[in-house]
């Protein structure tokens, strides 16, 4: 009996855990969310944060060295850096094991949480709160094509899910960027998605602006399933 | 019943009117309570810049740290989050910084975020925010939200904010963070001795807290529908309807 228990109270799922780990801080690395020689939070915060245990983190971190992806000095003003790849973000790498349905559903839950927000938003925003999104909009006509144009985008979509003023989808908003948000960055990042995407992210604004609840969420919504769209046609082709 | 309603008025107006004077006036210590704290924060903060300045160099992240012991016993039921914002540029070794602590997760104080670089985290760019921006507008007190705190902390809350200056010039911004529900629970018993719909709102008319579920917190009044204002202090103001 005595023997079973450590296996009977392991941790349930805890290799599907250490890829979500590895995979949400990958993609961050990989589009640059997180900058080269950034240090990581320590051990037990990043635990925190990330909800999961101080051992599923380390056999994530450990996953991560291997693949070059961080690098851990240790003693004082020691930790794990971050390293940016010399290779860009494997967008093909990362379809290839989610069937189209899966790419369908993901698209579903987030156009659901945008769409809501963006609602919520256009009944409840404040001048302030526009101005915050005209700013994030005139920053990212000015960036180019890379990192900091993905740390504006997801910064906009944030701005537009706190300005619902619910916590709860602000946060979903935050989770789902961590999990679909780099395949949706990637879709929209194509040169010759960048036409739409711009006018989509300018008519968000000014539905919020004006308060057209259903216009915020239908611009939200389809903003969402153009991206989808296409990560299902690459998929299909691969 | 309608015949009886003159009869009692004078009497029900004259309670009522004691209701909405007590609700506007705890509205006002509650206030009140936060800024004597973020006062102490910004003092502290700016002597402890004026010396490093008369030390004749200019300041780096670890000269905050002595404003440790005085933020840490102050975070408690009310203040959930509290520091000093700098101004971008004024420390030698940070674009943007902040001396910011907030009761964590496990009740323990914990600093977040404790280097911000603007080029590399855009999203943690504070200066767009209403309590940065009134105080560095010269504003002495701000009074920010309920908004998402997507920045510190993930909640519901309200920011109060002062300007910090050293030798006349504004150096940055103190302030406290207080959980909306904390202030709601605060402020929700005085507001439902009024016996009309009544809500608290900030200078651009977001509810802070209400009576009635017809303006929840979050919730935008626009003006007007009959609602009488009246100002609590740090431009917050009680609005209160007709029964």
């Amino acid at each position: 009996m005595d023997s079973a228990r450590p296996a009977v109270f392991a941790p349930v799922d805890n290799t599907a855990r250490v890829h979500a780990v590895v995979r949400r801080l990958g993609d961050a690395i990989a589009l640059g969310l997180l900058a080269d020689g950034e240090q990581l939070p320590s051990e037990t915060d990043l635990a925190g944060y990330l909800g999961v245990s101080t051992v599923t983190l380390r056999e994530a971190l450990m996953a991560l060295r291997q693949q070059g992806l961080i690098e851990t000095r240790r003693g004082r003003g020691g930790g794990s850096f971050v390293r940016t790849p010399a290779r860009p973000f494997d967008l093909d790498g990362r379809l290839r094991p989610l069937a189209a349905e899966e790419l369908r559903d993901l698209g579903d839950h987030y156009a659901a949480i945008a769409g809501a927000a963006a609602r919520l938003a256009a009944l409840r925003s404040l001048p302030g709160d526009v101005d915050r999104l005209r700013r994030s909009l005139a920053e990212m006509a000015e960036a180019d094509p890379g990192p900091h144009l993905c740390r504006l985008d997801g910064r906009f979509h944030l701005e537009v899910a706190a300005a619902s003023q619910s916590v709860r989808l602000t946060r979903e908003e935050i989770r789902l960027q961590a999990d679909i948000g780099p395949l949706i960055l990637a879709a929209h990042g194509r040169p010759e998605a960048g036409d739409r995407v711009r006018a989509e992210h300018a008519a968000l604004v000014e539905a919020i602006a004006r308060g057209e609840e259903g216009r915020a969420r239908d611009v939200a919504e389809s903003h969402v399933a153009n991206a989808v769209e296409h990560l299902i046609e690459r998929r299909l082709a691969l | 019943m309608r015949s009886e309603l003159p009869v009692a008025r004078p009497a029900a107006g004259a309670a009522a009117g004691a209701a909405v004077g007590a609700a506007a006036a705890r509205v006002h210590a509650t206030l009140d309570a936060v800024f004597a704290t973020v006062a102490e924060v910004r003092d502290a903060s700016s002597r402890r810049l004026a010396e490093v300045a008369a030390a004749g160099r200019a300041p780096v992240r670890a000269d905050l740290a002595p404003l440790r012991p005085l933020l840490l016993p102050r975070l408690g039921p009310l203040v959930c989050g509290l520091g000093f914002i700098a101004a971008p540029g004024l420390l030698a070794d940070a674009a943007w910084y902040l001396e910011w602590w907030q009761t964590g997760p496990a009740g323990a104080p914990s600093q977040l975020l404790p280097d911000l670089d603007p080029e590399s985290s855009a999203l943690y760019d504070y200066t767009a925010w209403d309590w940065f921006t009134g105080p560095r507008g010269g504003a002495e007190r701000t009074v920010c939200g309920p908004y998402v705190d997507y920045l510190c902390s993930d909640e519901y809350v309200l920011t109060l904010s002062a300007p910090v200056h050293v030798e006349g010039v504004f150096a940055g911004v103190a302030a406290a963070d207080v959980f909306a529900r904390t202030f709601e629970n605060e402020i929700v018993p005085a507001l439902r001795e009024i016996p009309a719909p009544a809500f608290v709102v900030n200078a651009p008319g977001r509810v802070m807290a209400s009576n009635t579920a017809a303006w929840p917190p979050g919730a935008v009044y626009r003006g007007g529908r009959g609602f009488d204002a009246r100002p609590c202090g740090s431009t917050v103001s009680l609005l209160v309807g007709a029964r």
